[in-house]
């Protein structure tokens, strides 16, 4: 009965695992951002990420 | 077809008779099938095939005897077959000098039979005599029976003895008299040898839920709970880890498989790589957009690594990914820090030259790059360089499932394991690495041993 | 099917035997029993009363046995040292069987003339008769008690008699009956009470 479900168990991992690696999902956030304007291969500053201004460093000891 | 002439032998009545002891009113619910019974006033034990009732012994009952939790008289259904409680007994073992009490009840039913209930601490067996021998393996240490295909290992061997009785019997039974008695487990079985003088008697034992017997005899209030682990106590998980730790190697097989077969048709396909550098001396605009590159085959990642040479500085990219045709974007940032110096400890380092990140389920494409870098101003220039890789299976993720795997199976071993440990822990007999092997811990009542003496013809 | 008829030479009332080959048999209304000669019956004892008896089964009893049907047509009640038991003489279509029925433990045996006997026997001892070997478990000390219906045998007024039950394995039964001179062998096996598939059984008070 255990070793049952264990088994169906496994295979949803393996099944997970399957879907991750071949639709090459990730752990990392991404932010997805739509309608990019051709424009900003022009003038890349005009694209306004959410990550800017980005202030952060890790200090020594 | 009916029965013969004129006298036909008489439906059979419960009898009910005057004990030549006291007087009190004694009740024969087995009809004639009783070898003793008790009269539960003054605790004489009388030959019940006697139309006289003489008595064969008379015993002290210790003050506050508990009644039994089924009272004789209490008809329940044990298997689809109705019984009826007619006798009672209590057995005590001693160990180091502590006795420990078990209960039995003895259930009629006048065409199946006798069957038997032991309780000890709230675990209940429903037992019967075996009709079959089963096979002794004596050569074997502890030794072990064999019956119906199934070994039974030796748990407990003790003497018994008849601490206290009521009701009907279908053997001899007088208090005070020992027989030995052996229990054998294969649970939720048990097999149960008892010997008087040399004639053994065998019986099976299956473990009953203390519920299970309330239901059958629709008992009022509820049973006792259960302490501990019993001998032939199921074990909950019911684990069959030999075949749970089979699977687990089976998906280690396919995991190996998988992973062979991702990397080895994984595109890893170099698609990009450019060298910058940024000056921390000028404000200004950072940003700037690489060229396009085709990202091809089917929606998979895209690994991004970023490489720089900082010392004891910091810089960041603030990374966006573009779909030239669809105008789709990824947004994201990462950072390569490195610092290092010496303190009383020694030398130290924090973090390191390269990045990697994976953006996931790009689909198919013509793609460019908006970088935009920052780090502190002031410290000159930082030479760094981006790469992409498209298609890059993630070693990571096997990793993240074996453990999935492993954890569980662990898991449940582990339980199994204690729950089988407490289960030893009252045996003599423990396999080696479970239980208590100092006999100090011995000899809790094993709860099987019924019989008095004598059986059937 | 004809079944011999007689008249019991005691009392005159009319016998009936139900099985063609019964050598003994008791008249139902005056207890006397009766032993067949070539020509009629002859009355060489009386039963006394039979003891109280709690057996589900009775005279007239039918059942299944081995895919054969049979009936108990007579029994030896035997008593030892602990209380009493049922041997049934039972008839089926091809011969004659006994069904033990001791507190209500139910065993089938058929007379199996023609092997080794032992004189004498002890607990433990093994034998092995048809390819099975048994195991000696109990010896009793009996004697007859009484007899109802019809019997293969002359059986009455016996003297305490040694009975050796042996068990095998398989949950075969054998006994070695010591009442003659000569041992007798009967074998069969342990069945449980559903498979015998009994009809016209013994009603008790309280159960239906």
């Amino acid at each position: 009965m255990i070793r049952n479900l264990y088994v169906v168990y496994g295979m949803i991992v393996l099944g997970t695992l399957a879907m991750a690696e071949y639709r090459g999902w990730s752990l990392n956030s991404v932010n997805e951002v739509k309608n990019v304007p051709r424009s900003v291969r022009d003038n890349p500053g005009s694209y306004r990420s959410v990550y800017s201004g980005y202030h952060h460093y890790t200090g020594g000891k | 077809m009916s029965t013969s002439g004129p006298n036909p032998p008489g439906t059979p009545q419960v009898k009910a008779l005057n004990c030549p002891g006291c007087g009190a009113a004694i009740t024969l619910r087995s009809f004639s099938q009783a070898v003793t019974v008790v009269c539960d006033h003054c605790h004489s034990i009388l030959d019940a095939q006697d139309p006289q009732l003489t008595i064969l012994q008379k015993f002290k009952a210790a003050v506050g005897e508990d009644a039994p939790l089924i009272p004789l008289g209490t008809r329940g259904t044990i298997r689809g077959t109705p019984y009826e409680a007619v006798g009672f007994q209590r057995r005590t073992i001693h160990v180091d000098g502590m006795p420990y009490s078990w209960r039995e009840y003895v259930l009629f039913n006048p065409f199946k039979g006798f069957r038997y209930l032991t309780e000890y601490n709230g675990h209940w067996n429903d037992t019967s005599i075996l009709r079959s021998l089963p096979t002794v393996n004596d050569n074997m240490s502890p030794a072990t029976v064999t019956y119906l295909g199934e070994t039974y290992r030796l748990f407990q061997s003790t003497k018994a003895g008849t601490s206290f009785v009521l009701g009907e019997f279908p053997w001899q039974v007088r208090v005070g008299e020992a027989s030995d008695v052996s229990d054998y487990i294969h649970p939720p079985r048990v097999i149960s040898s008892e010997r008087n003088g040399n004639e053994i008697t065998w019986s099976m034992g299956e473990y009953m839920a203390g519920r299970d017997v309330w239901k059958a005899f629709r008992l009022p209030g509820n049973p006792p709970d259960a302490i501990g682990v019993y001998e032939n106590q199921p074990s909950p998980l019911s684990a069959d880890t030999t075949a749970l730790w089979l699977a687990f190697v089976g998906f280690l097989v396919a995991l190996v498989v998988m992973f062979i077969a991702f990397e080895s048709f994984a595109r890893n396909e170099r698609v990009f790589q450019g060298f910058y550098s940024f000056n921390t001396n000028v404000r200004g605009e950072a940003s700037f957009v690489t060229e396009a590159f085709a990202l091809k085959g089917r929606t998979s990642d895209l690994e991004l690594t970023t490489t720089s040479d900082v010392n004891n500085n910091w810089i960041y990219l603030n990374y966006a990914l573009i779909n030239q045709d669809t105008g789709q974007a990824y947004d994201f940032g990462r950072e390569v820090s490195y610092y290092r110096g010496y303190d009383s400890d020694g030398s130290w380092t924090e973090g390191g030259h390269t990045d990697r990140v994976a953006i996931p389920s790009v689909p198919p494409g013509n793609y460019y790059l908006r970088v935009e870098p920052e780090s502190d101003f002031g410290h000159g220039t930082i030479a760094y360089a981006i790469s992409a890789k498209r298609d890059v299976p993630q070693a990571s993720y096997f990793g993240i499932a074996l453990l999935a795997l492993l954890v569980p199976a662990g898991l449940i071993t582990w339980r199994s394991l204690s729950f089988e440990h407490l289960r030893w822990a009252e045996s003599d007999y423990a396999p080696a690495g479970s239980g208590d092997e100092d006999s100090d811990n011995a000899g809790r009542p094993t709860g099987l041993g019924i019989f008095g003496k004598g059986s059937d013809s | 099917m004809t079944q011999p008829t007689a008249n019991c030479p005691n009392c005159g009332a009319k016998i009936v035997f139900r099985w063609s080959s019964s050598v003994q048999t008791v008249c139902e209304y005056c207890k006397s029993i009766l032993v067949r000669t070539d020509i009629d019956l002859k009355k060489v004892g009386q039963v006394a009363d039979l003891p109280p008896n709690s057996s589900p089964i009775q005279i007239g009893t039918e059942g299944i046995y081995n895919r054969q049907a049979f009936m108990a047509v007579g029994r030896i009640i035997y008593e030892y040292e602990l209380g009493t038991w049922n041997e049934w003489h039972l008839v089926l279509n091809n011969g004659s069987a006994w069904l033990s029925d001791a507190q209500d433990e139910y065993v089938v045996t058929f007379a199996a003339p023609g092997r080794k006997l032992p004189a004498e026997c002890r607990v433990g001892q093994h034998y092995t008769w048809d390819n099975e070997t048994y195991t000696v478990t109990t010896i009793t000390k009996a004697h007859y008690r009484g007899v109802e219906g019809e019997l293969p045998f002359q059986y009455w007024d016996k003297q305490d008699v040694v009975f050796v039950d042996l068990m095998s394995t398989n949950g075969k039964f054998a006994t070695v009956d010591y009442s003659d001179d000569t041992p007798v062998l009967y074998l069969g096996q342990s069945v449980e009470f559903e498979e015998l598939k009994l009809k016209n059984l013994r009603s008790f008070q309280g159960w239906s």
